[in-house]
């Protein structure tokens, strides 16, 4: 199972990108600075949006996802409970999944931003789909949320994810690095090597680099317990 | 036509020609084909055709239940392309000069801010609607006209939640009524042309009921 971006090149005025790649079975993230076009290549490798030139080749990929940045795009649903059902979800399980203190009679659009993304991504994060495009999944979260997703994340068996994010904090088990930069999509390469080719590394990952102390995974856990290390 | 002012009443003229008589709605048609980009003139080629086909759908019902119907779907047509027009042809801060140079510093900017706050938010629902199509697409919805009120219930919150935020963020930078906008207004030959053929398709119009 994989994605190709064959040459994909999406032009508009004042503004471009252009994307080579292949994406295979795992978890990868592409980095980029506001406006470089993370949601504007999401929509292009959910076949939403067409490229100016170039192609997007779905091998064995049978289903596919795309989480917008904000959640209430998303819904459909009355009430909390509605919304479940609309995903075909039981909502007691996914209220307790999303960890957030509501009824299920309660009104979706009554949610605050940082509730209805919970409740969105473990709508989302529940579904069974071979390429799963997450767009700005951390944002309105709080820290223990986005913990909380990163481990969601980290849980999918199978299939393609890519999280399209300028999150500079907490990362879920990632496979792969990407990184908008100049107005193209630039493959940095797998972990933990792709973090020596990283221009949007945050800080900590920066400094543990320069220390040579190389993380293996870019979880909380990984990087403590790089910077635990002791140098060689 | 550069003239925000010259647009504002060649608008007016056109949308009050076409609306009072079927030789109305012709002369601006005319108007259209003579003065706009015509098929550039039309930004959202997906809305248009949506508002046309509802006016088709109404036209349908009042020629079966006896009106005149076809007389309707003409003179409604012509007042879309003119608003299709309007709308493509607008650039930020229009309104709010607009407003300004007819109400002054006190009710016209604050009109004139309404409305340029409008027209922003509308540009921004057309992307809005676009994405909570796909998504409820990608739940399996099959999208039809019974998908446009869950759709409608999301950016109605939406928009009442950012305009809520707006307002505020306007009183706590200290807002409290009025202001001021200097603009110089490019008054061209061809834009009095086009404002004097609308005045001419608001006499046509009017003219047969004398």
């Amino acid at each position: 199972m994989r994605l190709v971006l064959d040459h994909v090149n999406t032009r508009r005025p004042f503004w471009s990108l252009e994307a080579y790649g292949i994406f295979e079975t795992g978890i990868h993230l592409v980095s980029g600075d506001v406006g470089s076009g993370k949601s504007t290549l999401a929509l292009v490798m959910a076949g939403l949006h067409a490229p100016t030139s170039g192609a997007v080749i779905r091998d064995g990929i049978g289903s596919a996802l795309i989480s917008f940045q904000f959640p209430e795009f998303h819904v459909t649903g009355l009430s909390v409970a509605e919304e479940c059902a609309s995903w075909g979800l039981e909502p007691g399980i996914v209220i307790r999944q999303a960890g957030i203190d509501v009824l299920s009679e309660t009104p979706v659009l009554s949610l605050s931003r940082g509730e209805l993304k919970r409740l969105h991504l473990a709508c989302i994060l529940s579904k069974d789909c071979d390429l799963l495009l997450l767009d700005e999944p951390f944002s309105s979260l709080d820290c223990p949320a986005k913990e909380e997703v990163c481990r969601q994340i980290s849980r999918r068996a199978g299939g393609i994810t890519v999280i399209f994010t300028h999150e500079q904090g907490i990362f879920p088990e990632i496979d792969h690095l990407w990184e908008i930069t100049g107005g193209s999509l630039v493959d940095c390469g797998r972990m933990p090597d792709g973090l020596r080719h990283w221009q949007h590394a945050p800080p900590l990952v920066r400094l543990l680099l320069e220390t040579g102390r190389i993380p293996a995974s870019l979880t909380p856990k990984g990087l403590q317990e790089a910077a635990c290390r002791t140098r060689d | 036509m550069q003239d925000p002012r010259l647009r504002l009443a060649c608008v007016l003229l056109l949308s009050l020609a076409a609306f009072a008589s079927i030789v109305g709605a012709i002369a601006v048609f005319l108007w259209w084909l003579a003065f706009t980009a015509r098929q550039k003139s039309i930004r959202h080629v997906r809305a248009l055709a949506a508002a046309f086909l509802l006016f088709i759908l109404i036209a349908v019902v009042m020629i079966l239940s006896g009106s005149d119907g076809l007389s309707y779907l003409v003179r409604m047509t012509a007042i879309l392309l003119v608003g299709a027009w309007v709308y493509a042809d607008s650039q930020p801060g229009d309104f709010l000069a607009t407003g300004v140079w007819m109400g002054g510093k006190k009710t016209g900017f604050e009109l004139g801010m309404t409305a340029e706050m409008a027209m922003g938010m509308a540009e921004g629902l057309f992307c809005d609607f676009s994405r909570i199509r796909i998504a409820s697409i990608q739940k399996g919805v099959v999208w039809g006209p019974r998908s446009l009120l869950p759709a409608g219930r999301v950016l109605i919150c939406d928009a009442l939640r950012r305009a809520d935020e707006t307002a505020e963020i306007l009183a706590v930078r200290g807002y409290r009524g009025g202001g001021t906008v200097c603009t110089r207004f490019a008054v061209t030959v061809p834009g009095i042309i086009a404002t004097l053929c609308a005045v001419a398709a608001f006499i046509v119009a009017i003219f047969p009921r004398w």
